[in-house]
């Protein structure tokens, strides 16, 4: 039950998310293409959290909808951009533009679903392994396998946070603090302690980017 | 070394033709006398071998050796059988008569006389070369050796334009053909696996009739071009252009002839076997077209030569019949005395035209029957003997072509009885009028006898053309091996050739009377005129064939030159780079949405390519 | 369930929406927004990816991580392309992209 609703939903998201999309290339009026990918990004952020992906469905209202959508608005205010004039002449461009879109969407649609198992909801990759005769030691698909957990897609019940942490190596105390979202947890544990070091590099990334905004956006004195 | 004098055929006349251009070209006499000399002494050294002289068979000599075993190698040998060294003897003895009679022929001629004798031993040469040849490959060297040797005497007084014409004419009609043979002896090579005339023997019997065919019939082109068979014959009335002597050599006796001969010794080495259905149809037609054409085309010349030579033509188209008929020996026969009643026949114009000063038109002599009595004797004797007169030598030797027609297919021998009718009223006509009635021109008025260096080879010609066909000397001298002269029947061939002659000269002597006439009263009409313009071949040749293939192949080319090479491959890279360039150049024009479109497709086919060309899990 | 394709194609049909509208549009802001849409719609397939490789609901995070580090890099991006526009913006007095022509011949 739940989870035939959770499908709908996400249907009825994605496709929400597509029309607002069409409306970001359609408008001509800049304003109008931002609010339109204000709403494509509202709806993906729902898409998330339909996938259990709340952490990252959070930061994509706040990041992409409330950072870089805010920003943009602002330019364009700024500049006082008018509507794009409606040109005949790009028709052709247009044109081709839209097969080269149907043709790599039809490349993408050709290779999800010739992925083995992606069409029943399998995972593709545990499939594979199977497939292959091994499954990597120490990964979550040789657990999944060997202790008999269920994998996506299945219809074995749920396990409960706690356990579910266990399932995935936290310790005690970690488990015993997961809750029925525990989501942002697990999700801080794998970036601070797998991928560190690339967070701390990407700190550096944005320290680069606040500076060459700054410096980029002087207005050079004419001396 | 005793075995090697057969070579002596070969070089003696080569030495001596050397020795006279290089040494002697300022002593016209003593080159005549050397040439002379050599000529008489073939000629006895072919009478000593036709006496049964034995020496052995003469070496061979390896020109191109071949690495491997079972290829032949090419080989210049000598073949000394009956065949050969009877036809040798033909040839010698007439070449040995034409030298004596061109030495009072071209005296006082002005031209370099040393190169005419210098010729004539070349001929002389190139000639024996392909009678004792013994492989295909040496024949076809004395083929064109002989093609040569025509060139330079044809072309001997090469100031005048017509005769200088005349030669690259004989030339390249005989190229023409040549072209053909040579396809037929690399053939032969291919289907016998053999060019040697003595190991062809046998080996037809397993071979594909159609390959049999086309080898013999690209042989045949060969003798199409040489012996001036249609639709190669364009060139022998021409070369009338040369002295009389060469012509009475090449162009009656022997050259014309090598391509009889040459059929007839393919006949006796491959065997008759050889010769399919198709390939004998086809010669036999192509020598029956010959000999209606040229008989029809000699009935309205008014030169004597050109009559003598169409002649020619008519009997070289006797001879090709009858080997197309496999009657080789009927058509040796004919060959044979051909050879002498017609070298007598031109000698005797020559010794008439040189006593009328050099005059040529039969309408401006007459009366020479007076006048010179034994020159027209003795060409009467030849005349008598080409119309085949019963008791003369042309006479036998028509009846054999006649009784193997008869025998193998009819339509023949009617067309072969035809022309011996045309040939009657032609000869008839050309005596008529240039010997009775009274001389037309102050060149025939003052007509003398000639001298005896023309007279005493007239005189033995005569001799030959009387007596040549008779048994007893046939058997003897006539080029084919186990030849056996028929007596005289009477039968259907006796009556009907009887019946063609009695029409010839009662239809000549009603036409033309007793030669009274100052005018040829068939003269005139269109047929005649078509006649006199040879049937307009050499027209269409002209101006057809080459003039079309100048012009219009020309402008073929032209246009491939023009449109093809300048225009498609030069100038069209040249565009076709420039139209790829700008295309190219559109790539980079400046603008945003463009570089993002290219990039855009450049993410397609990049995709296509990493997901769905390159085999992955 | 949905299926783990649904999502692939979805994410797959906003990137060809971006895409085309990179190609389609020419004001330079606008071009810019449809390829922040590209980068989320590669963000959506990553998080798929993590989800299928779960088990029991629980997913793998190495992926979402990854998105998370593209949107921090997105953001940056956005910076430094909008300070970029601006600069144009004082040059050129527009935000057209046939604007900046001066490589062209």
């Amino acid at each position: 039950m739940e989870s035939a609703i959770s499908s709908i939903l996400f249907y009825v998201f994605a496709a929400a998310a597509v029309l607002c999309a069409f409306g970001v290339v359609a408008f001509r009026n800049p304003v109008s293409s931002a609010m339109n990918m204000a709403l494509c990004f509202g709806f993906t952020a729902a898409v998330y959290f339909g996938m259990g992906a709340q952490f990252l469905g959070i930061v994509q209202l706040i990041v992409y909808a409330g950072a870089i959508l805010v920003l943009f608005l602002f330019i364009i205010m700024m500049l006082d951009i008018k509507a794009e004039e409606h040109a005949r002449k790009s028709f052709p461009l247009a044109c081709i533009a839209v097969i080269i879109a149907g043709i790599f969407a039809g490349f993408v649609t050709k290779v999800a679903i010739s992925l083995p198992g992606a069409t029943v909801g399998e995972c593709p990759a545990i499939v594979l392994c199977e497939s292959l005769g091994d499954l990597a030691p120490g990964s979550i698909a040789q657990k999944a396998a060997t202790e008999g957990l269920a994998p996506y897609g299945s219809a074995m019940p749920e396990l409960s946070p706690a356990a579910a942490a266990k399932a995935l190596g936290a310790d005690e105390a970690t488990a015993a603090a997961a809750t029925a979202f525990p989501d942002t947890k697990l999700l801080g544990q794998s970036l601070f302690t797998k991928y560190n070091i690339p967070f701390v590099i990407l700190s550096f990334a944005l320290l680069a980017g606040t500076v060459g905004a700054v410096a980029l956006g002087r207005k050079l004195r004419k001396d | 070394m005793i075995q090697n004098l057969p070579w002596l055929f070969l070089l003696l006349p080569l030495v001596v033709a050397a020795i006279d251009w290089l040494c002697f070209s300022k002593c016209p006499r003593t080159a005549a006398g050397l040439s002379t000399l050599s000529a008489i002494a073939t000629f006895a050294l072919c009478v000593a071998y036709l006496n049964g002289w034995q020496t052995g068979t003469p070496d061979i000599y390896t020109w191109l050796p071949t690495a491997t075993e079972g290829m032949t190698s090419l080989s210049m040998g000598l073949v000394t059988d009956a065949l050969a060294m009877r036809m040798m003897l033909v040839v010698t003895g007439i070449g040995a008569l034409v030298h004596i009679f061109s030495l009072g022929y071209m005296k006082g001629d002005s031209s370099n006389l040393s190169r005419y004798f210098a010729g004539l031993s070349i001929f002389m040469f190139s000639m024996s070369t392909i009678v004792l040849a013994d492989n295909l490959a040496m024949t076809f060297i004395g083929w064109e050796m002989v093609g040569f040797s025509s060139y330079l005497l044809i072309g001997h007084w090469f100031h005048k334009d017509s005769a200088a014409d005349a030669a690259k004419k004989a030339f390249i009609t005989n190229r023409v053909g040549d072209f053909g043979f040579l396809i037929g002896i690399l053939l032969t090579l291919a289907v016998f696996g053999t060019i040697t005339f003595a190991e062809m023997g046998g080996k037809a019997a397993g071979i594909a009739p159609a390959l049999l065919t086309a080898t013999v019939i690209c042989l045949f082109c060969g003798a199409v071009g040489k012996s001036a068979q249609f639709p190669l014959h364009v060139w022998l009335p021409d070369a009338m252009e040369g002295p009389t002597p060469v012509s009475a050599l090449i162009h009656a006796a022997t050259m014309v002839a090598a391509g009889v001969y040459m059929l007839v010794r393919l006949q006796v080495s491959m065997g008759t076997e050889a010769f399919t259905e198709t390939a004998c149809i086809t010669i036999a037609s192509v020598g029956a077209i010959t000999a209606v054409l040229a008989a029809l085309m000699a009935m309205q010349q008014d030169d004597i030569k050109r009559v003598l030579a169409y002649s020619t033509l008519s009997q070289l188209g006797y001879m090709v019949m009858a080997v197309g008929l496999l009657a080789g020996e009927a058509a040796m026969f004919h060959l044979y005395t051909h050879a002498w009643f017609k070298a007598l026949l031109f000698l005797g114009a020559g010794a008439i035209i040189v006593c009328c000063h050099h005059e040529q038109d039969i309408w401006k002599m007459g009366g020479l029957a007076k006048r010179m009595p034994l020159t027209v004797l003795c060409f009467l004797m030849g005349t008598f003997a080409l119309i085949a007169i019963p008791g003369f030598s042309g006479f036998f030797s028509k009846e054999a072509i006649l009784h193997a027609a008869l025998e193998t297919s009819p339509v023949f021998f009617w067309i072969g009885a035809g022309v011996a009718a045309l040939t009657t009223f032609y000869m008839t006509r050309l005596c008529l009028v240039a010997f009775c009635g009274q001389a037309r021109d102050h060149g025939a008025a003052e007509a003398k006898e000639a001298g005896p260096t023309m007279l005493l080879p007239l005189l033995a010609l005569g001799v030959m053309a009387i007596i040549s066909g008779y048994g007893f000397i046939a058997d003897f001298l006539v080029p084919y091996a186990g030849f056996e002269a028929h007596g005289f029947e009477l039968g259907l061939p006796f009556y009907v050739s009887m019946g063609s002659l009695a029409l010839g000269i009662i239809a000549a002597l009603l036409v033309y009377g007793c030669g009274k006439r100052t005018t040829d009263p068939l003269a005139g009409n269109c047929l005649s005129t078509a006649l006199r313009k040879r049937l307009y071949i050499d027209t269409i040749y002209d101006k057809g064939l080459i003039g079309g293939i100048q012009e219009y192949g020309a402008q073929i080319i032209e246009f491939a030159d023009a449109a093809l090479i300048r225009g498609v491959i030069v100038q069209g890279f040249a565009w076709l780079t420039a139209k790829f360039g700008m295309l190219l150049s559109w790539i980079q024009n400046g603008s945003l949405r463009g570089y993002a479109l290219v990039a855009g497709i450049g993410i397609v086919i990049f995709v296509f390519i990493l997901a769905f060309t390159i085999p992955t899990l | 369930m949905t299926p783990l394709a649904h999502y692939l194609i979805f994410s797959g049909i906003l990137f060809s929406i971006g895409l085309a509208g990179v190609i389609i549009r020419k004001n330079i802001i606008v071009v810019f927004m449809c390829l922040e849409m590209m980068l989320s719609a590669a963000n959506i397939s990553l998080v798929a990816f993590s989800r299928a490789q779960g088990v029991n609901g629980i997913p793998v995070y190495d992926a979402q991580v990854l998105a998370l580090f593209i949107v921090a890099i997105a953001a940056a991006e956005v910076a430094i392309g909008l300070a970029l526009i601006v600069a144009m913006f004082r040059a050129r007095k527009s935000v057209e992209s046939s604007s900046l022509n001066t490589l062209k011949d």
